[in-house]
């Protein structure tokens, strides 16, 4: 979906964006180099808190972060944490100053919602919010934006993603790609220092952990393991801070009790707040000092001092490090290396600014971290790189990213039957064959589960759905084959077939969490005054845009590899490129010229095949005659590479500059 | 049907250089990668997705010992799948659940040196079988286009191996697990 308009005399630049637990972060590509922009609060940081006023008011930032201690409920900080899950998620259950919307069904307890007051919001519509915040400021600075590559957690599960998708699409932008924040990190890290090696990438955010090792070779990026925890960040920290933090103020401490009141001595939302952010604030502050000292109003009056060292610190999060640990030796093990092999160690994330932090990750690796990096900006400006690659064409740099977690199909005792096992190279896909357990089977229920316990129950549940219309067979004789495609932004398409009858069922992962194309359609004409009239002119424009732009591709097949197209087919391609071509000059409707679109897909479908064909061949062709020409050739092949690297480097800009 | 082999193009042998296979992959992924074809009209990008996923998928299954053999032998119409094959030699399995025996202690112990060792071992034994693997495969190859020794006899002696490289294979990643929870 494509709701920019198009303006020739300014080309839409594209733009990375990092949707931080703590910060978000918009960049792009200016003259061959990622630069931060600057967000509404007069700095790249922007803090992801959001503030909903009266009369649908809504205050994104620095700004929002300053309702946090009056008005605790309506404003959500930290909202990247429950993107994508559901009411029974351990999270709800943290220390916290939100009000959840009690769900009326199974079904609406599959999202949670926030109670701000006059309106409840799910996450996807929070993060919404502050992807618009910063669309807005890159539209201010850089006049039209194209494409968007949004970063995300390298553990986030398809849920999360597609949840992270469908917010960006709710912000108005064309997300042309979600990015492991690991893997964004990297690709901004290698280019700029053209680093060859082995790295491993530490990301310890605001309220996730990844841990990603991978091989950067002349602009290759292949990820060879990833791990982590999508709910471990500096959030926890604070809370067990704040946790002492409410002991001196005289309260029990929270310990698990919810900000909703109902525990018995549960302190108010408003306190909760004040202590959440009092701790982040000697969290910070033990980052240069060794002791920070607090006051406090007391409960019942008076004041309270609150007294933590680093050391402390240093004592209270170290459970929380060795949960990194365990991942960080889980992810080496996969990946099939020694500590020893790393060639460097990246940081990113605002908590590798702590002291403690960065001897932990020092211990693990043997090895001093990196120190030249921004862990705040770097992610952002990885997005960027990503953006402008993908949409200059780029052929100089390759990445290669993985499934984060295992995907599996439910078996009959609550078991899961693995079909793609973590750490696959994607895009992957992979069948596996089930059978009928009982006589006169008409249906067949399927349970995708993501994640690596041995129980399905104990997994991330993605989607159920039943085949039905199997005739009547006896027990085992049905045969079901189930397709699972994984497409390079981690996210999942489901597909079975019943073998014997060919009964086929193509299932969309997406409701479970996600949104539909018209719910988020119909979000966008409530959000956005627009109306219909509106939408329609902007996706007739759109519709145009993308018409050409398959003309010329087809123009430019049709002029490299007419030979593989059969007489009566080329007529074919003929036909429904003119009917194309007629539709973008005429119509008024936007379905028209998507019908047109349509149909030349049809009629290019089996020569676009035979096309990729010849060019996997001439790759496998090209590799040989390599192989052979670097052996003869020796030292010669380092000068190549180097003369690669540089074209690569110049091809980055995006036209135009700003 | 196209198999991993026939995917890139490869001489079907089990001792791959897997250095090289990783290079092909990847300049096949370089032609093939969805963010090559971003933009690009939607029959391309089913076309490349789908040859993307297979050469993937190829490369996987190449570079897993266990997957390799079981490419080659239904190459060959040996059935494969721990359910296919015939039962594993009984003094091995016995000799398999006592070294499990032997990690589960260790584990109980928290005993990482003893699980170290017992690792060691199994690698060692892990290279042993794979090599024997790769003799193996070259026999059956040529036993089958008209040599002295009947390929049923090597092809059983290819499927026990192969059984025992299974074993072997599901130690080590225990192991891994342990490591991971004791390192």
């Amino acid at each position: 979906m494509l709701l920019d308009i198009y303006d020739p005399k300014a080309p839409p630049k594209p733009i990375g964006i990092d949707l931080g637990t703590t910060n978000s972060i918009v960049a792009h590509v200016r003259d061959g180099r990622p630069v931060a922009l600057t967000t509404c609060d007069g700095t790249a940081l922007l803090p992801s808190i959001v503030y909903y006023g009266d009369h649908g008011a809504v205050v994104v930032g620095a700004s929002a972060r300053s309702y946090a201690t009056r008005a605790p409920t309506r404003t959500i900080a930290s909202v990247k944490r429950f993107v994508g899950r559901g009411m029974d998620d351990p999270q709800i259950r943290l220390l916290g100053a939100y009000r959840f919307v009690e769900p009326a069904s199974a079904e609406a307890a599959r999202t949670v919602r926030f109670d701000v007051g006059e309106r409840s919001v799910s996450p996807v519509e929070v993060s919404a919010d502050i992807l618009r915040s910063l669309k807005k400021s890159a539209e201010d600075q850089l006049k039209a934006i194209g494409g968007v590559v949004i970063t995300v957690p390298a553990y986030f599960d398809d849920a999360q993603r597609q949840a992270t998708k469908d917010a960006g699409r709710l912000a108005g932008l064309e997300v042309l790609r979600l990015l492991n924040e690991p893997t964004a990190a990297a690709l901004a890290y290698g280019l700029e220092t053209r680093s060859n090696g082995l790295f491993a990438v530490f990301d310890l955010g605001g309220g996730t952990f990844d841990i990603t090792i991978l091989v950067l070779d002349d602009g290759v990026f292949q990820v060879r393991s990833t791990g982590g925890d999508s709910a471990l960040g500096g959030d926890d920290m604070d809370r067990l801070i704040a946790d002492r933090i409410l002991v001196a103020m005289g309260f029990a401490a929270a310990g698990v009790s919810a900000g909703g009141g109902e525990a018995v001595d549960a302190p108010p939302a408003e306190v909760v707040s004040l202590a959440l952010e009092s701790a982040r604030r000697v969290k910070h502050a033990l980052t240069e000092v060794t002791e920070s000292l607090l006051e406090l109003p007391r409960r019942g009056g008076g004041t309270a001092e609150f007294r933590l060292t680093r050391d402390e610190l240093d004592a209270l999060i170290l459970p929380l490090l060795e949960r990194t640990g365990r991942a960080c030796r889980r992810a080496l093990r996969d990946a099939g290396v020694e500590p020893s092999a790393i060639d460097g160690v990246i940081l990113v994330g605002g908590s590798t600014r702590m002291p403690r932090v960065r001897s932990y990750v020092q211990e693990i690796f043997g090895q001093e971290p990196l120190g030249d990096i921004d862990p705040d900006l770097v992610v952002a400006c990885g997005a960027a790189v990503q953006a402008a690659l993908l949409v200059n064409q780029s052929d100089e740099v390759l990445l290669l990213d993985v499934l984060p977690l295992s995907l599996g199909v439910e078996t009959m005792g609550g078991g899961v039957d693995r079909v793609l096992p973590r750490n696959t190279t994607i895009p992957a896909g992979a069948k596996s064959v089930f059978t009928t357990f009982a006589d006169d089977q008409t249906g067949f229920e399927i349970h995708v589960v993501q994640g690596e316990r041995e129980l399905a129950q104990d997994c991330r549940s993605l989607a159920r759905f039943t085949l039905k219309g199997i005739p009547p067979m006896s027990a085992g004789m049905a045969r079901l084959e189930v397709h699972f495609y994984v497409d390079e932004n981690n996210l999942l398409a489901v597909r079975a077939v019943e073998l014997t009858t060919g009964i086929e069922q193509k299932i969309e992962v997406v409701p479970s969490y996600g949104l539909t194309d018209e719910q988020i359609e119909d979000m966008l004409i409530d959000a956005i005054d627009h109306g219909d009239e509106d939408l329609e002119a902007r996706r007739l424009a759109d519709g145009r845009v993308e018409g050409q732009r398959i003309l010329l591709a087809t123009d430019k097949a049709l002029a490299t590899d007419p030979d593989l197209l059969a007489t009566e087919e080329r007529a074919a391609v003929d036909r429904a490129a003119a009917a194309l071509r007629e539709a973008i000059a005429g119509a008024r409707k936007a379905s028209t010229i998507q019908g047109a679109i349509a149909e030349l897909d049809r009629a290019t479908h089996d020569w676009a095949g035979r096309r990729m064909d010849r060019a996997m061949k001439a790759a496998i062709a090209g590799k040989r005659l390599g192989d052979v020409a670097a052996e003869v050739q020796g030292a010669a092949g380092v000068d190549a590479h180097v003369a690669a690297h540089e074209i690569a480097r110049a091809g980055r800009p995006p036209p135009g500059g700003s | 049907m196209a198999d991993a082999f026939d995917t890139l193009e490869l001489q079907p042998e089990y001792d791959l250089d897997l250095g090289a296979v990783e290079a092909l992959h990847r300049e096949l992924s370089r032609t093939l990668h969805p963010d090559r074809h971003a933009g690009k009209p939607a029959a391309e990008r089913r076309a490349a997705l789908s040859r993307a996923i297979e050469v993937n998928e190829a490369w996987r299954a190449l570079r897993d010992p266990v997957r390799r053999a079981e490419v080659l032998l239904t190459r060959h119409g040996v059935p494969v799948g721990e359910n296919r094959e015939p039962v594993g030699d009984p003094a091995l399995l016995m000799e398999m659940m006592e070294q499990r025996e032997a990690l589960a202690e260790a584990r109980a112990a928290r005993d990482l040196p003893a699980v170290r060792r017992l690792a060691t071992e199994m690698r060692a034994r892990d290279a042993a079988v794979q090599s024997a693997l790769a003799l193996g495969f070259v026999e059956f190859m040529g036993a089958t286009s008209g040599a002295t020794v009947d390929p049923a006899v090597r092809r059983d002696e290819l499927l026990r191996k192969l059984g025992e490289l299974r074993y072997v294979r599901r130690f080590l990643e225990e192991v891994g697990e342990i490591e991971d929870l004791l390192g």
